[in-house]
């Protein structure tokens, strides 16, 4: 069941309705059900198959809380067996067609179809979840849970399932136990949420997303430098506003059940470094990476290199840690030399922290602030290319945008000698013009974050007059309702991780 | 901050939730109300005629964009003239075979009577859609008749299932097949819609050519619906089937049939003469002599001319099959199937010889009665 369809509306009416109108004893049976309700839409496999691992890890917390002794084992076994699920299921492409091919062989006529029908959904956010719990069980930060339903709802919770956010089940767990009593600001907060996911995917995500040709990603030498930058922008919104737009709607959808989701995106293209920019992308990944891989490296290393500018000290802690980003996304090159960019991007910025005192970006002037913005926009969006395509791709890609050879004089009399009618459309793309659609999605899309950005508010349309938020949504409705003429659909880009 | 537990059963009304409840739907009422305002401003924008010189395409969003384009010509042709009283349905070898300036002309020629007559001739359809077609337009025009031009293909049971399942799933075309629902009403209704509803598609990356394709059919067809093919056949390029690697035209796995549900659908088009005063008469189309090699033999294709014929004489209609009075030449044929611009006016012409034969023979009149007081 895809979120932004009027079936995902009509679940949530039943499952909001079921939720606070039974007797409280019941509520958390409700939303198990709810839970395992919306993943028998996607498959039965994959409401058995969660059950399963969410019961397994249900008992190895209470294991790891209950040992007195060995209980580093315990944790490594947990850890093991979810990290061993993610490979069976995630990496499954990999070793699935040479598994076939030596079943073929062996007379055993099988199809891989199946096998990859059964990767369930969300997979690599649950086992994350799973580690970061078994892990505070074992320091001790939390107290294994008792209670299977609570624990089972925590790794199920339909919400956060398919993308995200990544909760902690300390702060997660007991916000169950809460009784869900909504403030008009909660509801507010919720449908304003909604709404501006509603906008963020159905409005620029899946519009950036039809516009782009899947030819410039496979081809893009065969297009000019100025097409493929414009693309490339455009890629770089697009995706930004598929997970941004999915994490604001599902957070309304839960706020309207009481249970407050993690924020995960905070304008992260008005960042000023790429320290920032982590700050302000996936942000509950982030907070993850850093609490169960940085921290724990760095504190490793430091106890081997005492000094903490030691070249080790400086330089692996962030590059191992955005190259397990990288694996998380998807065991490929392109996908590990995309977190090692990120990685070697944090190192450099740290360079100059070892000789001089670092001057906090808000005391530096204006105008080195927006170069910052602008440098560091330009880094992110060059780091999108190995994520999107393979490494000789991306390679002829980021050749196409710099090579001055490919910067292609614009025919614009072509392009009124069709419109006058004169000249078939023929190939649009040797006009050498960006596309200027991609403009008209990208300049709200832009906008939108700026607002938020300088209120440093996400919600800061909630605190406009009544009559512009109504005329707003009321222009909202209309754009949609416009745009779901169209003939398709994209699905969301990060529904695969 | 105020709290509303929607939980609490207890029947009392708090006056800080009653307040937050109504704030909440008061934002609601404005948005409606902003809507609707939004709403009217632009239809009555979209009812100007300088929205309609500038935006001059129209459609209802349909799948099949020549439905759309048939439905809005035939509806403009029909205000230009006062009414309609012969329309021609069938496939694109009616859209590029039928040029109805030329029935109309030929039937003027023999019986001083000057017919209107619209090409509703949609590619890619066979029987079964096109029964639909044909209820939609006897129920919407009453045409005194209606022309149905068959072929072979329309009764094989495997030819034209996609196209059937998308074109009759449309939101619009279910609302016109009398199944209401609310995206088929608004199509319907909101001149703002048809047309924003030729550029639905400005997202995606293929719309640019796309739209010229569009732009391309709406105008090579004619205010009749006529669409001219210029593609010509030459005696070396007339596939063969011993020689050819596959059937374009049949599964080739299996002899040709008639499809019994096909030929229902063929029952439902003659049933619409039950209804009023539609006459319906069937065409077969005269396609070029090998395709019936494609179909398994002569011996297959006299076996569907008397299954038919027979079919059509039962349910009341009349049947012209496909003689040698109507001698296309090579070169008036686009491909085995289709007419092209020289082959149209002559297919064209003996339907209107037909059709005014059977004015003076049998005294059938072709006239609409609702249109009768029109322009003659």
């Amino acid at each position: 069941m895809n979120i932004t369809t009027l079936a995902f509306a009509a679940f949530m009416v039943i499952v909001i309705a079921g939720y606070r109108l039974l007797p409280s004893r019941f509520r958390n049976i409700w939303l198990l059900a709810a839970c395992l309700g919306f993943l028998l839409t996607w498959a039965w496999q994959f409401a058995v198959f969660l059950l399963i691992i969410g019961t397994v890890n249900y008992f190895l917390g209470r294991w790891l809380g209950a040992a007195k002794e060995r209980r580093k084992h315990i944790l490594w076994i947990g850890i093991a067996f979810n990290i061993f699920v993610l490979l069976i299921f995630k990496y499954s492409d990999f070793y699935i067609p040479q598994f076939s091919a030596v079943l073929v062989r062996l007379g055993i006529d099988t199809s891989s179809e199946g096998l990859r029908l059964l990767m369930p959904i969300g997979l690599s956010f649950t086992v994350v979840q799973l580690i970061s719990y078994l892990t505070d069980v074992y320091k001790q930060i939390l107290q294994p849970e008792k209670r299977w339903l609570e624990f089972n709802i925590y790794v199920l919770y339909f919400p956060k399932l398919i993308s995200g956010p990544i909760e902690r089940a300390r702060l997660f767990i007991p916000r169950l136990d809460q009784p869900p009593s909504l403030t008009t600001d909660a509801i507010g907060r919720s449908f304003a949420l909604i709404v501006i996911g509603l906008v963020r995917k159905l409005l620029f995500a899946n519009v950036l997303s039809a516009l782009l040709p899947a030819a410039a990603f496979t081809q893009p030498l065969n297009y000019s430098a100025q097409m493929l930058l414009l693309w490339l922008l455009a890629y770089a919104f697009m995706i930004y506003n598929d997970f941004a737009g999915y994490t604001s709607i599902v957070r309304g959808v839960s706020g309207l059940l009481g249970i407050e989701l993690t924020s995960n995106f905070n304008t992260p293209y008005f960042s000023r470094s790429v320290a920032e920019f982590w700050e302000r992308w996936h942000i509950s990944l982030t907070n993850w990476l850093r609490d169960y891989i940085f921290f724990p490296l760095s504190r490793l290393l430091r106890r081997k290199f005492p000094n903490p500018e030691h070249i080790i000290n400086f330089v692996l802690p962030p590059l191992v840690t955005m190259l397990v980003s990288g694996m998380w996304h998807g065991l490929s090159v392109n996908l590990l030399l995309w977190g090692g960019l990120h990685g070697a991007y944090m190192i450099i910025e740290r360079i100059p922290t070892l000789w001089s005192p670092k001057v906090q970006m808000d005391e530096r002037p204006k105008w080195q602030q927006a170069s910052a913005r602008l440098f560091t926009f330009t880094l992110v969006v060059a780091a999108w290319l190995p994520f999107r395509m393979d490494f000789i791709t991306a390679k002829r890609y980021f050749a196409g945008i710099i090579l001055p050879s490919h910067w292609l004089k614009m025919d614009f009399l072509w392009m009124s000698e069709v419109f006058k009618g004169r000249l078939p459309v023929g190939d649009v793309y040797a006009w050498n013009i960006p596309d200027p659609r991609v403009l008209l999605v990208l300049i709200p899309a832009i906008l939108l974050d700026w607002v938020q950005y300088r209120n440093k508010d996400e919600l800061i349309f909630l605190r406009w007059p009544r009559w512009v938020r109504a005329a707003l949504l009321a222009f909202v409705t209309l754009s949609l309702l416009l745009v779901s003429f169209a003939d398709s659909a994209a699905p969301f880009v990060y529904q695969g991780f | 901050m105020t709290d509303i537990n929607l939980g609490n059963r207890d029947g009392i009304e708090s006056p800080a939730r009653k307040h937050a409840i109504r704030g909440l739907g008061v934002t609601l009422l404005q948005t409606v109300a902003f809507f609707l305002l939004f709403a009217v401003l632009l239809e009555g924008l979209a009812r100007t005629s300088l929205v309609r010189e500038l935006l001059p395409y129209m459609t209802f969003g349909s799948w099949h964009y020549q439905l759309d384009l048939k439905w809005l010509l035939l509806k403009q042709y029909v205000a230009e003239n006062g009414g309609m009283d012969v329309i021609v349905v069938g496939n694109s070898l009616v859209d590029t075979g039928v040029v109805p300036e030329v029935i109309a002309q030929t039937y003027f020629e023999k019986t001083g009577v000057k017919l209107r007559v619209f090409n509703f001739g949609i590619g890619g359809l066979t029987v079964s859609p096109t029964s639909e077609n044909a209820k939609l337009l006897v129920d919407t025009y009453h045409p005194a008749l209606l022309i149905f031009v068959t072929e072979m293909r329309d009764y094989d049971a495997t030819n034209g299932i996609r196209t059937e399942t998308k074109y009759l799933s449309d939101s619009w075309m279910q609302y016109q097949m009398g199944n209401f629902n609310p995206k088929g009403w608004l199509v319907d209704h909101s001149v703002t819609l048809q047309h924003y509803l030729p550029y639905r598609n400005w997202m995606r990356n293929d719309f640019p050519s796309t739209f010229a394709s569009y732009l391309g059919t709406y105008h090579a067809t004619s205010a009749t619906g006529y669409e001219g093919d210029l593609a010509e056949l030459t005696a070396d390029k007339i596939p063969n089937p011993s020689t050819s690697d596959s059937n374009p035209y049949f599964s080739s796995s299996q002899p040709y049939q008639i499809d019994p549900t096909r030929l229902v659908c063929l029952g439902t088009i003659l049933d619409l003469a039950r209804n009023g005063g539609t006459r319906i008469i069937v065409v077969e189309m005269p396609v070029h002599p090998m395709f019936f090699e494609f179909a398994g033999g002569k011996a297959i294709h006299e076996a569907f001319k008397e299954k038919i014929a027979e079919t059509v004489r039962s349910g009341g209609g009349i049947f012209l099959p496909a003689t040698e009075e109507v001698a296309i030449p090579l070169d008036g044929r686009a491909n085995l199937t289709h007419l092209n611009w020289k082959g149209a006016p002559i297919f064209s012409a003996y339907l209107g010889a037909r059709l005014a034969g059977l004015t003076s023979q049998d005294g059938m009149m072709f006239i609409s009665k609702q249109n009768e007081g029109g322009q003659r």
